[in-house]
């Protein structure tokens, strides 16, 4: 394949064709953050965490699902772009159950740590949750989707990597969700040992099920001092 | 300038079940006359016409119909765009109420220029009671022998707003969720089932037919410099004569909503319906065409009784409820832009609330997906823009108290 030569960032960098944005900065180590975005899947471009600017288009574009052509000129990291990313996240935020304190993947969220790389605190938006109970009646998988940020990549990893299709998206606009057949509860009828799509959740929407403490073994341990 | 009736010029004067009615009128002359020309010259006449798309981007039809002849695929598509969901339209029901016939006879000459064998009509699903004239329509053409080339078949919307938008319409016909694609690749090389697909609007290959048989040099010498032809306007709200009126490219508003529709004491008028644009009563005088403001065909005007917030707060709720769910922008920003209104309803609004809506739009003009999402806050900056005090005058009082 020929190669494609792009500013990047006031840099000439090149490429093959056909690859995307997202991919050619990776390959220089320009970092740009991604929510959404699963390597070697179909993008969806739903997060928009990913948008850069390109010169002579009308808006920001989305770098993970955009090819690059000859001559764009690309700004990954602008004032403008980081702004965008700011209130991406900060809208995400916004609709976040917000209980990172007592949240499994606290410490591997990527939400936190884009918002951090981005230097957002409290959303400047009001706060608008979502709330839905706990579904934890499958043995494999606990979904909360109080913390989902509808990225998706639960329903990509299950239908491309694991073929098995459980997932779907339901309901429109803000109430949207990713459902279960005709939105039922995740159990282990429907969803059998596998639990491929929690290490793709980017939040603790999809753990697996905490042992209670009846489970953990031996006897408590208590220290005399 | 009075009305120039180009696209309606049937509608009214045949009888929409008969096809024998619009035989009298020309009618399937130009398709006789194009099936006698090769696709490439047909596209050819279109691209010399200047014909725009009348959906609303404007994007130059003769343009997408070479790129989707050219682009390599195994079979073709031509969609007609009849979901006219957009607020305040109702132009595309009326052209197929009275005049099913001559979009029949655009559909026959794109699918003729295209190479497409198979082409769809997607109706709006509230549409549902003129599915039987359109399929009539169809069925009489057939019989007479005008589609010898393409099937067309009739799709049924199910009121959802986002499927008027291209890529979501060609998610619905394939059968999936009627969501967004993100672009590109453009419809013109993966369409519907990834095959190269033209989608064009009722009004768009009801200029078809007229272009074709009078010449692209006709057709240019109607309208502004870079706007040819006429539209059809969906006119609506505080108006004396509300209607559909068929107008030259390049006539000012004044002179359709003043003259032509009778509206009094205009406070606002919303070109464009939820998505469009909000200009001022002192902005009448701007000249309608794709160069300025116009998108898709609803022209809504409000006197000044009504309420600017009100009308922002409603149009913001719409959207909110049409948005698909699928980027992050659009999903959270547009509850999120209703709640902040809400606040000015309330009474309960600070400054900093307007500076977060200016944030707020911005961005999500910006960064989301589609065509909704990047035009949803309209409304809201352009009614900051020219009704600023209106906002201001609803913040929260605060009470100085002298000591």
């Amino acid at each position: 394949m020929a190669d494609i030569t792009v500013t990047m960032n006031g840099k000439q960098v090149g490429g093959p064709a056909g690859i995307t944005i997202l991919e050619l900065a990776k390959q220089n180590g320009i970092d740009i953050p991604t929510l959404c975005y699963l390597e070697g899947l179909p993008p969806t471009g739903s997060c928009r965490v990913c948008v850069v600017e390109v010169e002579g288009s009308r808006t920001l574009v989305a770098s993970c699902h955009t090819p690059i052509s000859a001559g764009m000129i690309i700004q990954t990291h602008s004032p403008k772009v980081l702004e965008a990313r700011r209130v991406i996240v900060e809208l995400l935020l916004a609709s976040h159950c917000g209980t990172c304190y007592m949240c499994e993947k606290a410490n591997i969220c990527e939400l936190r740590e884009v918002a951090v790389d981005l230097d957002v605190g409290v959303p400047r938006f009001p706060i608008r949750r979502r709330f839905y109970p706990i579904e934890d009646e499958s043995p494999y998988i606990t979904r909360d989707l109080s913390k989902c940020i509808l990225c998706r990549k639960c329903i990509r990893a299950c239908n491309e990597v694991a073929k098995k299709h459980v997932y779907a998206m339901g309901y429109r606009g803000f109430d949207s969700k990713v459902v279960v057949d005709f939105d039922e509860v995740l159990n282990k009828e429907v969803c059998r040992d596998c639990g491929i799509c929690i290490p793709y959740c980017p939040t603790g929407a999809l753990s697996n099920p905490q042992k209670s403490r009846k489970d953990k073994k031996g006897p408590p341990l208590v220290i005399k001092g | 300038m009075p009305e120039k009736r180009i696209v309606l010029k049937n509608c009214g004067v045949i009888d929409p079940r008969r096809i024998d009615t619009y035989l009298q009128q020309d009618g399937f002359k130009a398709w006789q006359k194009a099936s006698a020309m090769t696709p490439e010259q047909v596209i050819a006449e279109v691209k010399a016409s200047n014909l725009r798309g009348r959906g609303g981007a404007g994007f130059p039809c003769g343009l997408k119909w070479e790129g989707a002849r050219n682009a390599p695929g195994a079979e073709k598509f031509v969609i007609c765009n009849a979901d006219e969901g957009e607020v305040g339209t109702f132009k595309d029901r009326y052209i197929l109420q009275n005049d099913p016939f001559s979009l029949i006879e655009g559909l026959a000459i794109a699918s003729h220029a295209v190479g497409a064998r198979q082409a769809y009509i997607y109706l709006r699903g509230e549409y549902r009671f003129l599915l039987s004239q359109l399929r009539g329509a169809i069925r009489q053409a057939k019989e007479k022998g005008f589609l010898p080339h393409v099937d067309i078949e009739v799709r049924e919307g199910s009121g959802a707003y986002i499927c008027g938008e291209e890529m979501a319409l060609m998610e619905s016909i394939e059968g999936k969720r009627g969501e967004i694609r993100y672009k590109p690749p453009f419809p013109t090389t993966q369409g519907l089932w990834q095959m190269p697909t033209v989608i064009n609007n009722v009004e768009t290959l009801m200029n078809v037919a007229p272009i074709i048989l009078n010449g692209a040099a006709w057709f240019n010498q109607i309208g502004t410099e870079r706007s040819k032809g006429t539209k059809v306007l969906s006119v609506s709200g505080d108006v004396a004569k509300p209607g559909v009126y068929e107008i030259v490219l390049g006539t000012t508003l004044k002179e359709l909503i003043v003259d032509l529709a009778g509206a009094k004491n205009i406070k606002l008028v919303q070109i464009g319906g939820a998505t469009g644009r909000i200009v001022s009563a002192s902005m009448l005088d701007t000249p309608l065409a794709f160069e300025t403001m116009l998108s898709a065909g609803a022209i809504t005007v409000f006197d000044e009784t009504r309420d600017v917030i009100d009308i922002v707060h409603r149009t913001m709720e719409f959207l909110a409820e049409e948005s698909c769910g699928k980027c992050s922008p659009c999903r959270e920003g547009c509850g999120i832009i209703v709640n902040i209104l809400e606040r000015f309803i309330k009474g309960t609004a600070t400054p900093k609330d307007i500076t977060t809506l200016e944030q707020l739009s911005s961005a999500m003009m910006l960064t989301s997906l589609c065509g909704l999402g990047q035009a949803a806050p309209n409304s809201v900056v352009d009614s900051l823009k020219y009704f600023r005090s209106a906002y201001e005058e609803r913040m929260k009082k605060v009470e100085v108290v002298a000591r």
